[in-house]
């Protein structure tokens, strides 16, 4: 078989890295999705990473659609559980490079639960969250990161509800590796997720995407292009923030890597407390015979 | 060390095990090398168990954060090519619907062990019931097959749940180990039977060029080759109906093409999947139906029957799912009426009337966290036999 | 038809130790050959609340695991009477704990109040009732060697109870004795 790793060296194509068969892509026009998509796609070029040995686990919604679109093993699973199959792929398959790619609902509401043990556990995956504010595939439902006063088909009145810190909430529950870019810079989003990738245990990134065909419109956010310069200047932290006004989301969420720890890596680990009982039980079987395990 | 080679030869002398312990033993015999579990009474030894079998085999164990994500984590190992379980009861269970589904859909070989308790909801953690019976077969949304085994023993848990592997793979399916608390938790002397080592089935891989690979096709016997991730193949799996090529379909003649065959890819293989016990029931005047512990308690109602002279048989399915029809109809020749005790409302009931037709079928519900008891079942099969005494 | 089917059922509360020691006759029972199955009843509390373990012993394979009518039956909880006493039959043998079971129903069994409790307080731990009752239970069935009996409970006690369940032993079997001496019960 021909090698499935692309030279690194070489520069970035991204059609080396699609299933071109399954074009045209069925994002909305002006959906950051693809941004982030390619974003990522570029990381693992630099990273030079074999193809075959790329997993990717997505859940449900307009970012759980996108592992169809990438030459790698690809695995599209229930809405919520994309960390959870992850997990179970991650522990069994070591030589695998697993990712998963979910949106702010998928990760924050259905699969809350299984996003702040991912965290605690600290397994080798790497965890693309893409927060585009609202359950897009659904018609534009309020989700846990919708800013408050937005409009959307279930909060008819503006939403009333806090959001959510996506990243604050994966440091505090013990990612190793957390960190939040907007698709307004691809190149520092692609190296952040190069970050990420690389990262030896649960790295967890949030990509500040835009929904422009039916959160913006709801919201009169004005084109895809208004909307993603708007990251620029209103959304970024203070760094980049050259004009003073409302902020186009409620928080003025910090962006790069957030929160970086030394943790040891929980497969590894596993398999280490495993050879070692192993080891043990071979020396002991040579010395006496006694009761097995068994 | 393989520990394999620890399990006792053919022969061996007696030991004393429990049904959940022979689960564990089981699993490991058949080559399971996964497991995601989440603690519930009355299962979680098998649970216990593993963590400590797993890592001597070289095998993972893992205790999830729920039981949607214990099942989620074992499809997604399996999916790496890993023969996995999971091991839960009743409220567990039903928490696992969505995902046991999207396993069927995607035809990705995993074992579920339900071991059944009191319900509905937390009903009663300690005490036996057989009220799953149907949701074993129709728990998850949508049209699917499945593949349920009922064991009535500890020695029979053990033999059920290599051969639950055994159809997984080889069937590219889930499949259902379904017992009820009593046989879980009974210790019974038991001598393991030699299950050959070297034969156990493994699924079927993709070969040959990536372009001429197609994840779902038909191929002569209805199931389809997997790949292994790392094989070069970089296929698409997905919950949503698929072609051929595994990607998302809802063109009406794929549908129907691929959901078809998936419906119906049990049905040429009744040879391997059916599996059931038939005792005395040539001349049985009385046939009586039943699984696990109320089977048991039918065993001895037989032997005390017999003894009077009063013609009993049973049927016992040890493949629950699909129902062995053919051999029930076969079991019921001479049986002038049928009864069917249950630790239920009645489920195991609607499948023989559904099988039986014309037959007189009786049912005999107990749901009250007690077993069905031999007494109940002479007594009740005995009165059967004079009433329909020709 | 009898299959040479024996049913033996120690009951009490969780805690007590039932599972356990009826698991150590088990153990000794399958060691000598015997086809055993044994059973639990319990409820959802680790301690306390009814708790019955069951034995089932037979030289060929246990069809039905359950009891259905006892043989013996060990009583160290009056919780366990009741549950307990409609599956006697005439000439079952009973040992209840004299301290935890008073008040015994009418019955056409053999009866015997011995102080397990007591005795196990007396060698240092009520937690050793278990080891005491198996011991009386063994002299006064006959259902097991002792020899067997006393490896099984060395086998499986953790080496801190080891001398003190091998002395619990030893006292059952000496309250057994001294019982069926009292009763003038054929050896």
């Amino acid at each position: 078989m021909s090698s499935t790793i692309v030279d690194s060296a070489a520069e970035f194509d991204v059609r080396d890295y699609l299933r071109k068969e399954m074009m045209p892509h069925f994002l909305c026009p002006g959906c950051g999705h693809g941004i982030a998509l390619r974003a990522l796609l570029w990381a693992v070029h630099e990273l030079g990473m074999d193809k075959d040995k790329l997993a990717v686990v997505s859940g449900i919604g307009c970012a759980g659609r996108l592992s169809a679109y990438i030459d790698a093993n690809t695995f599209h699973v229930t809405h919520g559980r994309p960390l959870a199959y992850a997990t179970g792929l991650a522990l069994a398959r070591p030589d695998l490079h697993v990712v998963v790619i979910t949106g702010d609902g998928d990760c924050l509401a259905i699969g809350g639960n299984h996003l702040i043990h991912a965290c605690r556990r600290n397994l080798k995956l790497t965890c693309l969250m893409l927060n585009n504010e609202v359950y897009g595939m659904t018609g534009g439902q309020v989700s846990p990161t919708t800013s408050e006063t937005r409009l959307t088909t279930t909060t008819p009145l503006g939403n009333s509800e806090p959001n959510f810190d996506a990243c604050a909430l994966a440091a505090a529950a013990g990612a190793s590796f957390v960190g939040r870019e907007v698709t307004h810079h691809v190149p520092k989003l692609k190296e952040l997720i190069r970050a990420g990738l690389a990262h030896p245990g649960f790295a967890f990134v949030e990509v500040l995407s835009d929904c422009t065909e039916i959160f913006g419109r709801k919201n009169e956010l004005g084109s895809s292009a208004e909307m993603v310069l708007r990251q620029k200047s209103e959304l970024r932290p203070s760094a980049y923030r050259d004009t003073v006004n409302t902020p186009f989301r409620s928080n003025d969420l910090p962006t790069g890597v957030l929160s970086k720890r030394d943790r040891p890596e929980y497969g590894a680990a596993y398999r280490k407390a495993a050879a070692a009982q192993r080891a043990d039980a071979a020396a002991k079987d040579g010395a006496r015979t006694g009761k097995g395990e068994f | 060390m393989n520990a394999v080679d620890k399990l006792p030869a053919p022969g061996a002398a007696l030991r004393l095990v429990s049904g959940n312990h022979a689960c564990a033993l089981g699993a490991v015999a058949a080559g399971c090398r996964f497991f995601a579990g989440y603690p519930i009474t009355p299962s979680s030894e098998i649970a216990e168990r593993l963590s400590r079998l797993l890592p001597q085999v070289g095998g993972v164990f893992v205790q999830m954060e729920d039981e949607i994500a214990s099942i989620a984590a074992v499809i997604g190992a399996s999916m790496g090519g890993v023969k996995a379980l999971t091991a839960t009861s009743g409220p567990g269970f039903s928490l696992k619907q969505e995902n046991i589904g999207y396993a069927a859909g995607a035809e990705v070989p995993c074992v579920i062990v339900n071991v059944m308790r009191g319900g509905p909801s937390t009903g009663m953690p300690t005490r036996p019931s057989q009220s799953d019976i149907m949701q074993t077969r129709w728990g998850s949304h949508g049209d699917y097959p499945m593949i349920v085994l009922a064991p009535a023993s500890v020695r029979e848990i053990y033999t059920e749940t290599v051969r639950a592997f055994d159809l997984a793979e080889t069937f590219r399916t889930p499949v259902v180990l379904l017992y009820d608390q009593v046989i879980a938790q009974l210790t019974e002397t038991v001598e393991f039977p030699d299950i050959g080592d070297d034969a156990r089935a493994e699924r079927k891989w993709a070969s040959g060029p990536r372009e001429a690979y197609q994840p779902y096709a038909a191929n002569e016997d209805g199931i389809p080759a997997m790949s292994r991730p790392g094989g070069g193949y970089r296929v698409h799996t997905t919950g949503l109906t698929h072609s051929e090529s595994g990607f998302p379909t809802q063109n009406p003649e794929a549908v129907a093409r691929n959901l078809g065959r998936l419906l119906t890819k049990f049905e040429r293989h009744r040879d391997v999947i059916d599996s059931w016990q038939a005792l005395d029931c040539d001349d049985a005047d009385v046939l009586i139906v039943a699984i696990g512990i109320s089977a048991r308690a039918a065993t001895r109602a037989l032997a005390t029957a017999r003894a009077k002279g009063v013609r009993l048989g049973l049927f016992r399915p040890v493949t629950l799912w699909p129902f062995p029809e053919t051999a029930l109809r076969a079991a019921a020749k001479t049986a002038r009426a049928v009864l069917v005790p249950e630790m239920n409302a009645g489920q195991l009931e609607l499948e023989v009337q559904r099988i039986l037709g014309g037959k007189r079928v009786y049912a005999m519900h107990r749901y009250d966290g007690e077993p069905i008891t031999p007494a109940d079942i002479a007594a009740r099969a005995q009165a059967l036999a004079q009433e329909t005494a020709i | 038809m009898r299959d040479a089917r024996v049913e033996i059922r120690i009951g009490g509360t969780g805690g007590q130790g039932l599972i356990l020691c009826a698991k150590m006759l088990a153990d000794a029972l399958c060691a000598a050959g015997r086809r055993v199955a044994q059973s639990q009843t319990y409820e959802p509390t680790s301690r306390g609340g009814y708790c019955n373990s069951d034995l089932v012993i037979c030289d060929r394979e246990v069809d039905y695991p359950l009891a259905t009518a006892l043989d013996c039956l060990v009583l160290l909880d009056r919780m366990a009477v009741n549950p307990s006493w409609p599956l006697l039959r005439c000439g079952s043998l009973v040992i209840a704990d004299t301290r935890m079971c008073p008040d015994l129903p009418e019955g056409d069994c053999r009866v015997y109040r011995l102080p397990l409790s007591r005795s196990a307080i007396e060698l240092g731990s009520e937690r050793v009732t278990n080891i005491v009752a198996l011991g009386a239970l063994c002299e006064m069935s006959e259902i097991c060697e002792r020899k067997a009996l006393e490896q099984v409970v060395r086998a499986e006690s953790p080496k801190s109870f080891l001398d003190l369940n091998m002395d619990a032993l030893a006292e059952g079997y000496r309250l057994g004795i001294q019982a069926r001496a009292a009763a003038k019960l054929p050896a």
